[in-house]
This record gives C-alpha cells, sequence and structure tokens, in this order.
C-alpha cells in the first residue's frame, strides 16, 4: 500500500468511522479554521491601514 | 386429478412469471429438462436467476447469483448472452481513497459552512449592541472632590438626571438605622452604595418619571412633587404611591474620580 493509500486508511478508520468523531472534527475544524481566518485577514486589514488605526496614534492622546 | 390440476396451476403461474421476466430481462435457456420447468434469467443488472416450475412458490424459491465482472476475466455466459469483463474500467485505488475523498469534500464543506454561520450570526447580534464609541460617550466622570459635604448635585447621564449626594455622618447613621421592616422596597443601604459617603442614583421617580426634588419630604430624602412620592437619604421609597426605591445605575469611584456608566 501506498503512503497516500495508508494516510487514507488511517483517516477513514480514525476520523470518518464515527458520525459522532466526524462531527466534532467538523466543530474543532470550524473553530480553528475561524481563529485562523480572522487572524490573518485581520493582520492584511492592518497592514493596509499602517498608522491610521487608534493603536498608532493612541500616544498622542493617551499619557 | 388433485396432483394434475395443481402442477397445471403450477405451470400457468411459471408461465406468467417468465412472461413478465422476458420483458425486461435477456433470456438464456439451459439444457436441463424439461425446458419449460427451469429457466436461468440473467437481469439488466447482472443478476442471475434461476427459477424451477417444480418448486412451490417459484418466487420465493429463486435463487440469486451475483457476478462480479472484476473476479472473471473471461467473458461470463453461454453464447446466446455475453458479459463483458469491465475489469480495465474499474478503478484501481481502494476502497478507503474513495471514502477519504468523499468524506473530507463533506468535512471541509461543513467546516466552512460552520465558520459562516458562525460569522453570520454573530455579526448580527454583535449589530445589536452599542459599539464602542457610543459605550465611551454613554459614560460620564465627575470630580467628587468638587462636592462638599452635605451637598447634592445633579448629572446628565445618557439623558436621564443622576443624583450624587456626599453624606454626613448622621445621614449615614440614619440610613442604616432604618429597619427593613418599614421598608416597602426592603433593601439595606450597604446594597445601595460603593461607598457609604457616595450615594450616585438615578433621579427619575419610580412611579411615573418625573425628576424628585432634593432635601425635601418627611424622610429628609427626596420627595417627588408630581404624586407625592418620598424617599429616605437611602433613595428609598417610604411614602407615597411609588413602588420601588430609585434606581442605582452602575459607577465606579476611582479616587476622587467618580464614572458613571
Amino acid at each position: 500500500m501506498s503512503a497516500l493509500g495508508k494516510f487514507n486508511h488511517l483517516l477513514v478508520n480514525t476520523l470518518f468511522k464515527r458520525n459522532s468523531v466526524f462531527l466534532t472534527g467538523i466543530f474543532a475544524g470550524a473553530f480553528a479554521f475561524e481563529v485562523g481566518y480572522d487572524g490573518l485577514t485581520d493582520r492584511i486589514w492592518r497592514r493596509l491601514n499602517e498608522g491610521r488605526t487608534w493603536d498608532d496614534i493612541k500616544d498622542r492622546y493617551t499619557s | 386429478m388433485a396432483t394434475t390440476m395443481f402442477n397445471r396451476t403450477a405451470v400457468n403461474s411459471m408461465a406468467v412469471a417468465v412472461g413478465s421476466t422476458l420483458r425486461n430481462a435477456t433470456r438464456a435457456t439451459t439444457k436441463a429438462a424439461p425446458a419449460q420447468a427451469c429457466r436461468t434469467v440473467i437481469t439488466r443488472d447482472g443478476v442471475l436467476q434461476n427459477r424451477t416450475a417444480l418448486m412451490a412458490a417459484s418466487r420465493f424459491g429463486a435463487q440469486q447469483r451475483f457476478i462480479s465482472s472484476s473476479s472473471s476475466s473471461a467473458p461470463v455466459g453461454d453464447g446466446t448472452t455475453q458479459i463483458p469483463n469491465f475489469g480495465d474500467y474499474m478503478k484501481t485505488s481502494s476502497d478507503d481513497t474513495s471514502r477519504a475523498f468523499a468524506y473530507m469534500m463533506v468535512g471541509t464543506t461543513g467546516v466552512l459552512t460552520m465558520a459562516a454561520a458562525k460569522a453570520t450570526v454573530h455579526d448580527f447580534l454583535s449589530n445589536m449592541s452599542a459599539s464602542a464609541d457610543v459605550l465611551a460617550l454613554a459614560k460620564v466622570e465627575v470630580d467628587l472632590a468638587a462636592i462638599p459635604e452635605g451637598k447634592n448635585i445633579v448629572v446628565k447621564w445618557r439623558g436621564k438626571p443622576v443624583f450624587i449626594r456626599h453624606r454626613t455622618v448622621g445621614e449615614i447613621d440614619e440610613a442604616n438605622a432604618v429597619s427593613l421592616t418599614d421598608l416597602r422596597d426592603p433593601q439595606p443601604d450597604s446594597a445601595r452604595v460603593q461607598q457609604p459617603e457616595w450615594l450616585v442614583m438615578l433621579g427619575i421617580c419610580t412611579h411615573l418619571g418625573c425628576v424628585p426634588i432634593g432635601e425635601a419630604g418627611d424622610y429628609g430624602g427626596w420627595f417627588c412633587p408630581c404624586h407625592g412620592s418620598h424617599y429616605d437619604i437611602s433613595g428609598r421609597i417610604r411614602k407615597g404611591p411609588a413602588p420601588l426605591n430609585l434606581e442605582v445605575p452602575q459607577y465606579a469611584i476611582d479616587g476622587d474620580k467618580l464614572t458613571i456608566g
């Protein structure tokens, strides 16, 4: 069996065999995806708006 | 006589059965005798069916033989019907590969849908709550050092008057001396203040929403001129139509700075 075949076999027998495990995996995956996606898009937005956000000019107004 | 009748019935029913199968199935006769009594029928989906009329109920006695085209390399059939070998067209990967792919697609769709649904609900709900700039404007800061002991001030907070009283020691003792059984809305003074010398509460009569007058009334606290509700020095209702004590807003005292909201 090829490496991919072994991987698929492992995947099917651990993650996909039981629906409860599959669904829990989907929930966990959605959480992880959201954290990663939000972090990435936030970082892009901050880079595009460098120097214009409150965090950048805060020092001028607060002691 | 009875036996003959039975055989006839059996043969007739078999003829009906064969007739109906012939309409949608390819027929292959076997060499078994009698020819009418035993037939092998291959249906479209490759199922071999032996029908023997001598069986009591031919419908229930039908045998099913499944032919897997990948398991035999030679074409199956006896000349009349030839089932081709599909081996060249069968996939070579394992079942696990197909399952892993299918479930991966389903799972990924589920993950994306879940994240999108959560984001949608979250956006709708956060849309309903006040934004940070509104909340920042909705706070009022008061310098407590400017209020002498025994004096009231009224500040406006979110369109409503807020009473702030710097109470004297005598007033604090007076508020604590009141028995809870005498109160319409029983509440100890300690539950209404964070620091006993500072009484902060909304200046709206709990009856119909008038603004009570300070340092007035029978109990030395506030008096509502609209319908004559008397509040004591802790802002608790003592006499008149109002059902509840004057409301205490959220506030924080940090040294001399009072933040309402």
